[in-house]
Order: structure tokens, then sequence, then C-alpha cells
């Protein structure tokens, strides 16, 4: 029943599965919708939709699929096409002609004696058509009451307590949820559950049975059972992270935020440390994506302050002009510390014994034209930034050797 | 729907909870519920055992809780202390299985309502171990070879604060509601079932301090309706007339937790 909608909901973005989608009609057939469009938004909404982020998605979709209820004009077109399978065709078509006409005619109607004229009919309607299918029984009325009281501008949803779902809708309430973002960012969390490196030299409680020390004082004890207790490995892994902030990320910004999203939430990191930098790596690195000069710390610091076994991960899409790369002045925002930025590099690739170079648009195989991206090709590990690019990455910087 | 969950005297519903609470019963899916900390997500399980006249089991998960903790514990130690002392019963493991809630619930004699806590604490992958006992409502114990399969479904209902994304698996299976945050006339309402007695102009002018500070831009965190009740219990233990409120805006640690948002509440000034 009702499968236009179902394929509106998945144009608009919303994933919605066949076993959703017949949970829904389940609860349609046991009557859950009771007789009230607004009741079946929100019953359409509670079984279809799993996050608010989509609400406003649904709300979109249900507004383009249920609109023709709003206004008169698309209401017969609208509504005999749903009704179009039933015996109540005839009569409904009747019904709704004759509505229109009367409405046509009489420029100002009394609403509320629209809205009293429509019910009755149609509660008659329902008496002597019993038998239609269920869609119509509850569905129909539903269009039909609901449109009763929109075609005199009046609300019928009012006594169940309810928002009308047009009310809902065309507030849009949920748009500030919305979020595209979502959908990845799962996946690259997975991806960073890769970085595990588990190591007992901690400070936590001892809460696990350490079986090979059980059995020991066990066997010292002559056979009498002694239980010794050993702390849980927790992962030792400090991650380092440097943003490129530049002018050409600008399109990429919202994977960036992905990306920095995942590793906030994945709070299995001993340490999580994050930079950015201006196009390339300078004497200098920012606190903040905006690069504001003052707001950052010395690259030199950095590397006194964070040990080589901080596991590196640079995104950024090495597209620096050659002089900002290899001219000692090529920072053109900021200091460059005497050293151009492919020593500042190196000096990177020096000090930290893991880095891996996350690129949003790299360029596939081998690409002359591109110069920056080659050289630092040969610097770093560079993979292309998306969840199996990351993954391969994140195996990388997991790797012994290399 | 008439009949099933309906608000009660401690909880106040809004009309689309109530029909979610007794849409997810009706189809025998898991309720999941989001929604701001503090609308009450945890509360609604109890009412909704209150109102159904059923006992309520609460899971609460925590960072280190597994699917497994949730179903049954084999008490290996214990087992082996009293094999090394000759207890008697050593050689009946069942003895040694203990079940965990989810367990308990499933072995009810009546129907329960089963409230799985903040399931967004857990590990990421968390949810999809539970996709088969929660679906199939039954669980093997290997240890016993035993089937422990419910007797009566019980009423799931699961919270999350959505500090981690659930898997779609996971979320397919469930009914889902949000739960937002209540307007002024809601919260009258919640308000008043916690305090009957409370002075109309007291709550009014204490909810226009709160809706205030809500809606600040610059608040690190925003006061919720939980913090609402407790600074009105204050305000009223307090003696506080309603007519100072707005002045001197007193107990206000207890709706702004953050020192920083003191200081913004107080330089801006309602």
């Amino acid at each position: 029943m009702f499968y236009p909608f179902f394929e509106i909901c998945k144009a608009k973005g919303l994933h919605i599965t066949m076993s959703e989608w017949l949970t829904l009609q389940d609860a349609l057939e046991r009557g859950m919708a009771g007789s009230s469009l607004t009741q079946f938004y929100y019953l359409a909404r509670m079984i279809l939709v799993k996050s608010e982020t989509d609400f406003d998605k649904f709300d979109m979709a249900f507004e383009e699929c249920f609109k023709g209820v709003k206004t008169e004009n698309e209401v017969t077109s609208q509504m005999l096409r749903w009704l179009d399978k039933s015996d109540m065709v005839e009569l409904a078509h009747e019904e709704a002609r004759a509505h229109l006409n009367e409405m046509e005619d009489n420029t100002i109607i009394d609403k509320e004696e629209v809205e009293q004229k429509f019910k009755d009919r149609l509660r008659d309607q329902n008496e002597e058509h019993n038998g239609g299918s269920f869609w119509i029984g509850t569905m129909g009325k539903t269009s039909f009451g609901n449109m009763g009281g929109n075609v005199g501008g009046v609300r019928v949803g009012g006594k169940t307590g309810y928002q009308s779902a047009f009310s809902v809708i065309g507030a849009r309430k949920y748009k500030d949820f919305r979020d595209d973002r979502v959908l990845d960012n799962r996946q690259f969390q997975l991806a960073f559950r890769r970085l595990r490196q588990f190591s007992t030299k901690l400070d936590i409680p001892k809460t696990e049975l350490d079986i090979p020390g059980t059995v020991d004082k066990t066997c010292n004890n002559g056979g009498c059972l002694q239980i010794v207790m050993e702390k849980p490995r927790k992962n030792a892994v400090k991650l380092l992270l440097l943003f490129d902030s530049g002018g050409t990320m600008i399109p990429y910004s919202s994977l960036m935020n992905d990306l920095f999203q995942a590793v906030n939430k994945s709070n299995h990191f001993k340490d999580v440390k994050c930079y950015y930098f201006h196009n390339c790596i300078y004497s200098k690195l920012y606190k903040t994506p905006e690069c504001e000069n003052g707001e950052w710390v010395d690259t030199e610091w950095m590397f006194r302050n964070l040990d080589s076994d901080y596991k590196v991960i640079i995104v950024g899409d090495a597209a620096m002009a050659p002089e900002e790369l290899y001219s000692d002045s090529g920072n053109y925002r900021g200091p460059n510390g005497g050293l151009s930025g492919f020593e500042w590099l190196q000096l990177m690739k020096k000090h930290y014994k893991k880095i891996v170079w996350m690129n949003p648009k790299m360029a596939p195989g081998r690409a002359p034209w591109r110069e920056a991206e080659t050289a630092i090709k040969e610097l770093f590990p560079m993979y292309k930034l998306t969840v199996k690019g990351l993954n391969d990455g994140m195996i990388k910087l997991m790797a012994n050797k290399g | 729907m008439d009949q099933g969950f309906n608000s009660t005297n401690q909880y106040v519903a809004s009309r689309e909870l109530m029909d979610g609470v007794n849409v997810a019963i009706a189809l025998e899916k898991p309720l999941l519920i989001k929604g701001e900390p503090g609308t009450g997500k945890t509360m609604l399980a109890q009412a909704v055992a209150q109102s159904l006249g059923k006992k309520l089991i609460i899971w609460n998960i925590k960072s280190t809780t597994k699917a497994q903790d949730g179903l049954y514990m084999y008490d290996t130690i214990q087992r082996l202390y009293d094999g090394q002392f000759g207890e008697e019963g050593v050689d009946d493991i069942a003895r040694y299985i203990k079940l965990g809630k989810l367990g308990e619930a499933f072995e009810a004699e009546e129907q329960v309502v089963l409230l799985i806590d903040e399931i967004d604490k857990a590990d990421l992958e968390f949810p999809n171990d539970l996709l088969w006992e929660l679906d199939q409502m039954e669980f093997y114990i290997h240890e016993t070879k035993r089937t422990v399969k419910a007797k009566h479904r019980p009423i799931v209902i699961i919270t999350s604060n959505a500090e981690k994304e659930l898997p779609d698996a996971f979320l397919r299976r469930c009914i889902f509601h949000y739960i937002d945050f209540p307007d002024r006339e809601l919260m009258a309402e919640i308000v008043k079932t916690h305090y009957p007695n409370v002075e109309e102009n007291l709550m009014q002018q204490a909810m226009d301090i709160f809706y205030d500070i809500r809606s600040m831009r610059d608040i690190r965190k925003k006061p919720s309706t939980s913090e609402l009740i407790d600074w009105i219990n204050a305000l009223q233990i307090g003696g506080i007339p309603a007519s100072v409120l707005k002045e001197k805006m007193p107990f206000l640690g207890v709706v702004v937790k953050k020192d920083e948002d003191l200081e913004t509440v107080r330089q801006r000034g309602i």
C-alpha cells in the first residue's frame, strides 16, 4: 500500500529497508494510524526514520507526497489516484467534485459547516462501503477528513492533541538537526579502531584474571587455588592529526569535519592532538582551522613535546606551488623559520616513526603534472581519503615495518 | 490506541511519545528513545512499567559492558574455589550460571519492561551483538546446553544520548522516538506533577529565566528539565518570593553548572 510514498522517501535520501516498510504496513493493518493523517505521519516516522537528523528529509517527502491534501486544487487528482483501485471511486469522485463546485460557487463558506458536512458525508460513505479495502477504510477517510478540514482552513486533527502533521512540517522543526555528513562517520570510526596497541603499563586497577600467574601461584601453593589479577590491556596509541586548512581544501571541509568528528568520537586513544597548517607545514602550526596569526604553536615545540611514538596523520591535498614547497621564503602567510616547506616535511619524517598522508583528491598512479604531490608521495605513504584509503592508511600506521 | 501506556502522576508524556510506546508494544519491537540529556528518557521506562503495572528491569550500560554480560555469566572462579574445598554440587554447572539482566527479563514469569539504558555508552559493536537476542528473544547457554527463551516477550526500551552512531542493522529493528525539548506548556505540566502546590507566579518566573538561559547562544551546557525541577524545589525550600527571582537569581548554580556559563548569565542579566 502506498508505494509512491516509499519511492519519494527514498528519493529524498532516506534509507528505508523493505522490512521497515513491511512493519509500517503491518501497523497500518492493525489500524494504528487510527483515522487521521497526522497519526499516520507520526506512525510512519517512528517506524521508518531512525534518527532526528533525518526528520527533515522525512517531512519533505511527506509534504511532497501528501501536499495535495492541503490545497483544494490538487485534491481531486491526488485523491483519485489513491482511490482508483477501490469500489468507492465513483462515489468519492462525485463527492469531491460536488464539494469543489460548491467551493467555487460560494467564495465565502462557513468553515465549520463545510467541515461538518464533509465529515457527515464521509461517515455515511464509510458505512455504506464497509467492504472497501483497508487502505481506503482508514487512509481514504483520513485524507478526506483532513482535506475536509483544510479546504475550509480548519484543522481537523485538533482534538487528538497532536500538532497537525502539516503544521509540524510547515515549521520545519527538524531542519537544524539535518546532518548529511553523519553517514560516513561510523565507517570512519570503524577505520580508526584499527589503531590499537595494547599495553599494560598504565595506571589502572587490576581487574582481569592473570591466567599464567594464577597457574604459577597455585602450583607454588601446593595445588591450593590462588588467584592473581592483572591490569587490563589498554590502548597505548597516541595520535597526532595535522589538517591542511588552505584555500584549496575548502571543497573538502565537510569531509574534514567527518574525519575530525570520527577521531573525536573514538575515545579509545591514549591521546589525540590536532593542529592545522596552511598549504604546507612550516615553523608554526595553528591551533584552529582558521589559521590566524598568533593562535599557533612552534613546530619545534611539537617535536619536543610530542614524542616520536605519536602516530601522525597528515590530511591535505598536497597541491602546493613549487615555491611553497621548495623556497625558504615560500610561506606567504607566516614565518618560514629559515627552512623550506620540504625541509620541514623531512624533519617531520625524521622525528616521527609513523606518518601517513591522507589526500582527498589524490591523482591515480603517477602524476608528473602534480609536482608537489609526487614529491610528497616519495616522502610519506599517501592514501586517498576514502573509507578504504583510511583503512589502508591505518594498517600502514600499525604495521611494524616501513 | 486508547489503552496501554498513558502519562502517570509522575511522568508527563506527549501524545506522540505515548503512541510510540504503544506502537512498539503492539509491534513487539524495541523502542529506541533519543533526546537531549534530562528530557526524561530513563524515567520513561519507569513510567511505562508503572502505568502498565509491570516489573521494571534496568540494564545500565557502561563503556566496559559487553553484550554477553546481559545474557549470562559463568562464575568459573567460584566453581574452582568450590572444587578445591569439595563443596557439594560442583558438578552441576548450572549452579554457576548467573543470568544477566536480559536473561532475567526472559526468565520472568510475567511480562516485564526491560530498560537498556544509554546503549551508546558501550562499544561500537555492542548493539550488533544483541540483534539475535532482541529479535528472537532467546539465547543459548553453551556450558549447560540450555536455550533461554522469553516466557513473555519483554517490552524493551532503549535510550541513547547519541554519543555514538548506532549500526543500521540495529536501527532497522527499532521503533524510534526523539523526545523534543518540552515547550512551556508541557514544561508547566511536568513541573506540576512534581510539585502540585508550586506557586504559579514563582513557576512562571523561574521558567522565564530558564528558557532565557537556554536561548543564550554562548551557553556551553544548556540546562535541562531535571535542572529546572531541582531549581524550583530549591526555591520553594528556600522560601524565595517570586518577586526577587529576576533580580537576584538565587541558587543559580542548580541550573547552570559551568563556571563560564554562570559568568555569562550573571553578566547578561535577565
